[in-house]
């Protein structure tokens, strides 16, 4: 009988999303000629691989009952990092030599966002701060930083082979696959065998589940939560140096609603806000929705300006969705059991 | 006070019409059948006493009376009308008030900002505070005999007045019937006996009061008839004087219950845990005592005395500011709970709910959630060790599970107090700290608890329990400790605890140590 539950809870949560994916996409190849070329798949794989990232990290916050409203910042953040230190200048003009290769400015602008996540996790653990508070006051220390150091425009910048490598494309049976996809794709591998192979995976469902009993149990909740900040640090910013790559600038907009994006991509996977429940395949499928909305609203003709509504739109639906998923609505489970002849 | 309205001697006349009948209610959940066919009456003006175990179907049965749940069958009529209320401000409105084990009260809010809250009076588009405050304070001290300024908020008051405050919201609702759902859970033997007055002075003014607990003791004295609930059906409904306690406990758990003495003892071997000095500035001060192998030790007190903190001192759930533990004569640093796991101590927390286990893990991960180390090839875990551990415990603890994978969230009081246990067991725990170890725990798993203690001292383990039930610590106890306002204020051997010594050391204070404020009360 619990296995069954079990199924049918991994359906809900799982396959739903999956079908309504599937459902999106077909209608958009039905409905928009231009959709189908290879083109316009490989570039929704370019785009979903940043915003997949940061969901990545977003998952583990979310997990523990968190939120990370920094990520965005980071993304821009890192982003200018490197770009000023592979163009050795941080004058807008462009590239003079004595910039660092990308193999020495990449992970130094990757340490950056682990170091900063962590803080942010320290905030958070030991001083017993409001995430949500923590977050925005680093997105907006983060966002000003990117702006100051760019002087508020983008910083251009050569790519080298490494860069020009980590951001290209890989031809296999006359597709084109972007490698930031295929990286992507490697992370949530790991991110999967974190989270449910390992104990350190455990702990964090654990956190998210009950925090208390966890910490009772001898889990060192503060550690966990202080690696979950760091992890979604990293993340953001290995988002941030793909994005920056592939337009080989590093800009304060680099980032721009990523956040919202990725909280509303966790939430249509699955995941819920109050932590405990979930995981990173429902995000990637979140993920790949959101890009599909946002390709179809550019093949359906609509004016680019509409596109904040419909992030707005998608993260205020994906909360509904989260909470009526949880019985919380009172009318809304009242009808669903009426409705239901004996389950 | 004076008494007028209906007859109180009901039982004796020619049979009353009920004021209350639910027939044949039906109440499905996904993959439970919670209520099957239940039928129940209550009378104007009786104390009607609902016992079962946890699981039989007591508190659906009464969310479906105040509207929190919809009955899938059956029909309720009530005042002679269908009743069938869709939200809890229905059932409110209809007379049907209940009172929460867990109190709805806000804090932050004074005593006459509760009773009013949703239904404020008003002078024009002005909140009208002096005639709430007056008529507030009336209502306390008329119908609860309390002293209470309304204007001090909530969260100042003890539990036990809190529940008044209750009471006395219901009161102004104008109940008929008041529910009440474990009410003397978390009250002191003094509250609880106001508590009882309060019950019989609404019954002399005709509200009948349904009375849900788990201490047969209280609904015998209290209660008029009683019903039983056995899973989801009802077994009977009786006067209550003409039940003995070995019938009452017979229909709750379907057969008969061995002996109510429950305690084996076992050989008393070294010296294990030995604490000195500790203390936490304002909640306990100096508590020193120690604890042998093959020994339960019982810490008695009132609610407030400062118990559960001093065992979540040791525990390392809380800092403490001073004092030093010993474990098997050799001074350890405990400042968390990892360490305290660490040198073989475990806390079986009062509320397995909130601070025992993660609800929406399954059986194995609750069980395995602190030896997830030892259990772990590296950083990987081992699904087939744990499945192999859990496997054990649900065998040697029979916990009834429908399988490894069943959410901790869907099983019974008794059944997660053994999912928590198995987690201690596993970790290889020798200090065992029960808090509470049967609170909201039924008759038949009560006896299977005590029975595991039996076994954990038989071999060798250390048990120290905390329990504000007499009758517990008397019967499982070696050695009884006595805490009052934040210390230790004696030890009783087996032999020399009685009901009236305990009282005594708990609540009489002696000399100026007496006057010290017994901070842990907020």
């Amino acid at each position: 009988m619990n296995r069954t539950q079990a199924l049918v809870r991994s359906i809900i949560s799982g396959a739903g999303p999956a079908l309504v994916l599937i459902a999106m996409a077909a209608a958009l190849w039905v409905m928009s000629p231009a959709f189908r070329s290879p083109t316009s798949l490989m570039l929704i794989g370019l785009e979903a691989a940043a915003l997949g990232l940061v969901a990545a990290g977003q998952t583990f916050v979310i997990l523990t009952g968190g939120i990370d409203l920094s990520v965005e910042a980071m993304v821009s953040f890192a982003g200018v990092i490197a770009a000023i230190l592979i163009a050795g200048t941080n004058v807008s003009g462009g590239q003079i030599a004595g910039g660092l290769p990308s193999w020495m400015a990449i992970p130094i602008a990757l340490s950056l966002g682990l170091l900063i996540g962590a803080g942010q996790g320290v905030l958070v653990t030991a001083f017993r701060m409001n995430p949500l508070i923590v977050t925005l006051g680093v997105r907006s220390i983060l966002l000003g930083f990117a702006l100051v150091l760019s002087r508020g425009s983008g910083i251009y910048i050569k790519k080298d082979d490494l860069l020009g490598f980590i951001t290209g494309r890989f031809e296999v049976l006359g597709l084109s696959i972007p490698i930031p996809l295929i990286l992507t794709l490697i992370i949530y591998v790991i991110c999967w065998i974190v989270l449910k192979q390992t104990k350190f995976g455990r702990y964090v469902y654990a956190i998210g589940g009950n925090e208390t009993a966890a910490r009772l149990s001898g889990v060192r909740t503060n550690l966990v939560k202080l690696s979950i900040y760091a992890i979604s640090g990293f993340l953001a910013a290995l988002a941030g140096i793909l994005v920056m790559g592939r337009l080989e600038s590093g800009a304060y907009q680099n980032g721009t609603n990523l956040t919202l994006m990725s909280v509303a991509a966790v939430v249509i996977g699955g995941t819920a806000l109050t932590g405990g429940i979930g995981g990173i395949w429902g995000t990637l499928i979140g993920v790949f929705m959101i890009r599909l909305v946002d390709a179809g609203l550019v093949y359906m003709s609509f004016p680019s300006q509409a596109k904040e509504i419909m992030i707005g739109a998608i993260i205020v639906l994906a909360v509904l969705i989260d909470t009526a998923r949880r019985g919380q609505i009172p009318w809304l489970t009242l009808r669903l059991r009426g409705g239901d002849p004996g389950g | 006070m004076l008494a007028t309205s209906p007859p109180e001697e009901g039982a004796l006349l020619p049979t009353p019409v009920p004021i209350l009948e639910m027939r044949s209610i039906d109440k499905r959940f996904p993959g439970v059948h919670a209520l099957m066919g239940v039928s129940m009456d209550v009378l104007p003006g009786e104390v009607h006493a609902l016992v079962g175990e946890n699981g039989a179907g007591k508190s659906t049965l009464m969310k479906i009376l105040a509207g929190v749940y919809v009955a899938d069958g059956g029909e309720i009529v009530y005042k002679g009308q269908p009743y069938a209320p869709r939200t809890p401000r229905e059932s409110r409105d209809a007379g049907i008030v209940t009172i929460y084990q867990e109190l709805n009260l806000v804090p932050d809010l004074s005593v006459t900002e509760n009773m009013y809250l949703g239904v404020e009076l008003q002078r024009g588009p002005f909140l009208d505070w002096p005639a709430m405050h007056r008529r507030a304070r009336q209502l306390l001290s008329e119908r609860l005999h309390l002293d209470l300024d309304p204007r001090t908020s909530v969260g100042r008051l003890g539990v036990g007045q809190q529940q008044m405050v209750e009471v006395a919201k219901a009161l102004l609702h104008e109940a008929d019937i008041i529910i009440m759902d474990e009410p003397t859970a978390a009250l002191s033997l003094r509250e609880i006996a106001d508590l009882f007055a309060i019950v019989r002075e609404l019954k002399s003014h005709g509200v009948s009061t349904i009375f849900i607990s788990h201490h047969l003791d209280e609904t015998f004295e209290l209660s008029d008839r009683t019903s039983v609930l056995r899973d989801g059906q009802h077994v009977a409904t009786v006067a209550t004087a003409d039940l003995t306690k070995a019938e009452l406990i017979k229909y709750m758990v379907g057969r008969d219950l061995a002996s109510l003495d429950p305690k084996r003892p076992a050989p008393i071997g070294a010296e294990v845990l030995r604490v000195e000095g500790l203390t936490r500035h304002g909640v306990f001060e100096n508590i020193s005592f120690s604890a042998r192998a093959g020994e339960i030790v019982g810490i008695a007190g009132l609610v407030g005395a400062g118990r559960t903190e001093v065992v979540r001192g040791i525990f390392g759930a809380d800092p403490l500011d001073a004092g030093r533990i010993f474990i098997d004569g050799r001074e350890v640093s405990i400042k968390s709970p990892r360490d305290a796991i660490d040198n073989g101590i475990a806390l079986l927390t009062e509320d397995r709910k909130s601070q025992g286990l993660v609800l929406i893990f399954d059986v194995r991960e609750n069980i395995t959630l602190s030896i997830l180390d030892r259990l772990s090839r590296g950083q990987l875990t081992d699904k087939a060790r744990e499945r192999q551990v859990a496997a054990g415990f649900i065998d040697r603890l029979a916990i009834k599970a429908s399988s490894q994978e069943q959410l901790a969230l869907n099983l019974s009081g008794g059944t997660q107090q053994k999912v928590v246990l198995s987690k201690w067991l596993a970790a290889e725990a020798r200090v065992i700290i029960f808090d509470e170890p049967t609170r909201g725990i039924d008759v038949g798993a009560k006896a299977e608890i005590y029975q595991i203690m039996n076994e954990l001292v038989a071999q060798g383990d250390t048990i120290i329990m905390v329990s504000s039930e007499l009758p517990e610590i008397l019967a499982m106890s070696d050695r009884v400790l006595v805490m009052q306002g934040g210390r230790l204020r004696g030890e009783l051997s087996r032999d020399e605890a009685s009901q009236e010594r305990i009282m005594h050391l708990a609540t009489v204070s002696d000399g100026e140590n007496g006057a010290e404020p017994a901070g842990a009360a907020a």
